[in-house]
């Protein structure tokens, strides 16, 4: 849609002086002038003399304001009449005399008139005057040159243009325009796409843009108000969980609790001992659970939310203790407590490889981006990377790894993430050979790395949950606390739409869940009769979650059976 | 009896564990005295303890006067293993603050060995006044 065409006010409606030529020169100013610069007739609506009038509650929101950006938005919806009309009928006029002067005499292309104009609007930045005419002269080149007069456009380019001394780069790339007028049509459409008609309404917006949004009051600036305030209900909403989509203007917008899955859906029964860990593929397709069985359950989530078994895999001699995915969900890797790592296919349940390092237990595993190799941690604090056939590629020896460790790997394959101390993260920088560490004051029992791979959420033995910014900065950004943990491997997630959800288990049997940005405790989910190890939030449905507890089994969460959309809360925020 | 993934933090070198689950609780090295008593016999005074729970704080009268005393409790296995010092109300006590009592007859020592009461005559708990 182009600039100021579609917007613009017939010139003769303009009857009333605007009042505001004042103001586009001294912006501070409050008081409405009783005079103006151009000397136009006095008739105007008494309630816009003396000190500014203000609508809204606050007294913040100035009224020639409020109405010029609805003025705008009328004319940018198309509804020439209505805008018009409440132009004259507020007796706010949308632009100043001078200002619909200029923007008539563009439209009319009559580019000599519109410098004259541009310098009787008042506008006390220099620059920003020499770069308006810059605009208005370089159209006026343009058409000199398409009528092939170029003695009259060097002219301009000369006399008009050069002393300007703005926008330097483009006096040389209109210089060549002059030498080779083919390379014009080029450029000109190069920074101008298209057709005329849209070359020029290009241009308007370029000087619509320039000139102070007093002078010229931005296009669909109403819109972007209205935006920044659903921004701001959106953030606002601690159990937002959905797309944007279900936004009203009407009742500020917030979530009911019912947007978290908070509702046992299905309860999985196929561990024969303490399921300790658990986890969605990346496309959400699939679940993965490990047990102190030795046991490794593949299930697959259907269409319907149904969640049902698919592979049982054994082979394993000790417990198993992790699992990852492979970045393509087709392979899974599984580590048994101080033992071997298997890789296995997800579709026919085979091993594929044994992995295993002699006299060393593994302790445990993880996939390298390009799924050409996994890496893991050694009873013997090193850490190892393998290529899939078990040659050894790389290992880092020294205090690494813990005995009881994560290990986490960036998407770009650069940073290898584990527990080296008792209190301290490594992140291990595989190009740069750098290490950074995590110092916390606690003991800490495990970690979680987010899916942007920007943050890290470490579980402490004081049970506090820290959420660590690992990018830049290394520092601590949010606590999170409510759950138990005084003897076990608990473990926690990030989840939820835009990972806003921070989910953990707990030693009292109950899934907690917080919101990340506030730190808030949002629901505490029982069901479980024993202590909940790990919880998984499935990346592709913010709405299904799954945990792994002491109880042998594994339960699936989903939204509250009543299906409500969100809840509103009464009009304006009023509560 | 069903437990989770216990958490432990190992320790490397000669080190005491509890004796009903083996589960490391400190370090030889991090012995202070083992001049201590208790109602079981005799008592180490640690430096610093892993692996264990800290229970409900509480008064007690002890040889050398009153402490504020807590309980701790095997992580393991649940089994109460001895005491931490939280604080002594008496100035020349006051060394005994954050260290942890580990009573001898509760654990094994570096060599695997246990201890039986009975072997030292019952006096009350507490003692080496540094």
């Amino acid at each position: 849609m182009g600039g100021v065409e579609n917007s613009e006010p017939p010139l003769k409606r303009v009857k009333v002086p605007s009042g505001d030529l004042k103001n586009l020169v001294d912006e501070a100013s409050h008081i409405v002038p009783i005079s103006s610069s151009l000397g136009d007739s006095m008739a105007r609506p008494p309630c816009s003399q003396g000190v500014e009038e203000t609508v809204g509650m606050k007294g913040v929101i100035k009224k020639q304001e409020f109405v010029k950006i609805i003025t705008r938005a009328l004319y940018s919806l198309g509804y020439v009449r209505t805008g018009a009309l409440l132009e004259e009928e507020s007796g706010i006029p949308l632009h100043s005399t001078a200002v619909a002067l200029l923007l008539d005499q563009v439209r009319g292309e009559k580019w000599e008139e519109s410098l004259v104009t541009l310098h009787k609007i008042g506008l006390s930045d220099e620059i920003m005057v020499k770069r308006a005419s810059f605009l208005l002269l370089e159209q006026k080149f343009f058409d000199l040159l398409k009528e092939e007069n170029l003695m009259a456009a060097l002219d301009t380019l000369r006399n008009e243009i050069v002393p300007l001394s703005v926008d330097v780069g483009r006096v040389r790339e209109l210089a060549s325009c002059i030498i080779c007028p083919s390379q014009c049509m080029a450029l000109r459409i190069s920074s101008q796409d298209g057709t005329d008609a849209n070359s020029r309404s290009r241009f308007k917006e370029k000087l619509e843009k320039l000139l102070p949004a007093a002078v010229m009051i931005p296009e669909r600036r109403l819109e972007h108000l209205v935006e920044q305030a659903l921004d701001v209900q959106r953030d606002a909403c601690v159990f937002h969980n959905t797309l944007d989509s279900e936004f009203s203007l009407y009742v500020d917008h917030q979530c009911g609790r019912n947007q978290i899955p908070s509702h046992t859906l299905q309860i999985l029964q196929a561990h024969k001992d303490e399921v300790w860990f658990l986890q969605f593929s990346h496309n959400g397709k699939y679940l993965a659970s490990a047990s102190k069985d030795h046991i490794t359950v593949v299930w697959e989530v259907k269409e319907s939310d149904l969640v049902l078994l698919k592979h049982t895999l054994t082979g394993h001699q000790n417990p198993v203790l992790t699992i990852t995915w492979s970045p393509d969900d087709s392979q899974l890797l599984t580590c048994g407590v101080e033992e071997v790592v298997r890789r296995w296919d997800v579709n026919t349940g085979e091993c594929l490889h044994v992995y295993e390092k002699a006299g060393v237990g593994l302790i445990s595993c993880g996939w390298f981006p390009d799924g050409k190799g996994i890496v893991c941690g050694m009873k013997d604090k090193s850490i190892c990377l393998w290529d899939l056939d078990g040659r050894e590629l790389e290992c880092w020896k020294g205090q690494r790894t813990l005995n009881i460790s994560d290990m986490a790997i960036t998407d770009d394959g650069k940073r290898i993430i584990s527990i080296c101390r008792e209190n301290a993260i490594l992140l291990l920088d595989r190009e740069a050979k750098f290490e950074r560490l995590i110092e916390e004051e606690q003991v800490i029992t495990s970690f979680s790395l987010s899916e942007d791979n920007k943050f890290l959420l470490v579980n402490l033995m004081n049970q506090e949950l820290h959420l660590w910014s690992i990018e830049g900065d290394i520092k601590v950004v949010a606590h999170y606390r409510g759950h138990r943990r005084t003897r076990f491997l608990i473990r926690s997630c990030f989840g939820g739409f835009e990972q806003a959800f921070i989910a953990s288990g707990s030693e009292d049997s109950q899934v907690y869940i917080w919101h990340r940005d506030t730190g808030k405790l949002l629901l505490t989910l029982p069901g479980h009769s024993g202590a909940v190890n790990c919880v998984s939030w499935n990346p592709m449905d913010p709405r299904m979650l799954a945990s792994a507890s002491d109880d042998r089994t594994i339960r699936i969460w989903g939204l509250d059976g009543l299906k409500c959309k969100g809840h509103y809360s009464n009009g304006n925020g009023i509560t | 009896r069903d437990m989770g993934r216990l958490f432990l933090i190992s320790l490397e070198g000669s080190t005491y564990s509890c004796k009903h689950c083996q589960t490391q609780l400190a370090l030889l090295d991090d012995i202070v005295s083992k001049s201590f008593h208790c109602r079981h016999g005799k008592a180490y005074l640690f430096e610093k303890v892993v692996n264990v729970n800290v229970g409900e704080e509480e008064e007690r009268m002890m040889i050398t006067g009153m402490h504020t005393v807590a309980d701790i409790f095997c992580v393991g296995c649940g089994s109460i293993v001895g005491w931490k010092y939280e604080s002594a109300h008496e100035k020349c006590q006051k060394y005994k603050e954050g260290k942890f009592i580990l009573e001898r007859f509760k654990v094994l020592g570096p060599d695997g060995s246990a201890y039986w009461v009975g072997r030292d005559p019952q006096v009350g708990s507490d003692a080496d006044d540094a």
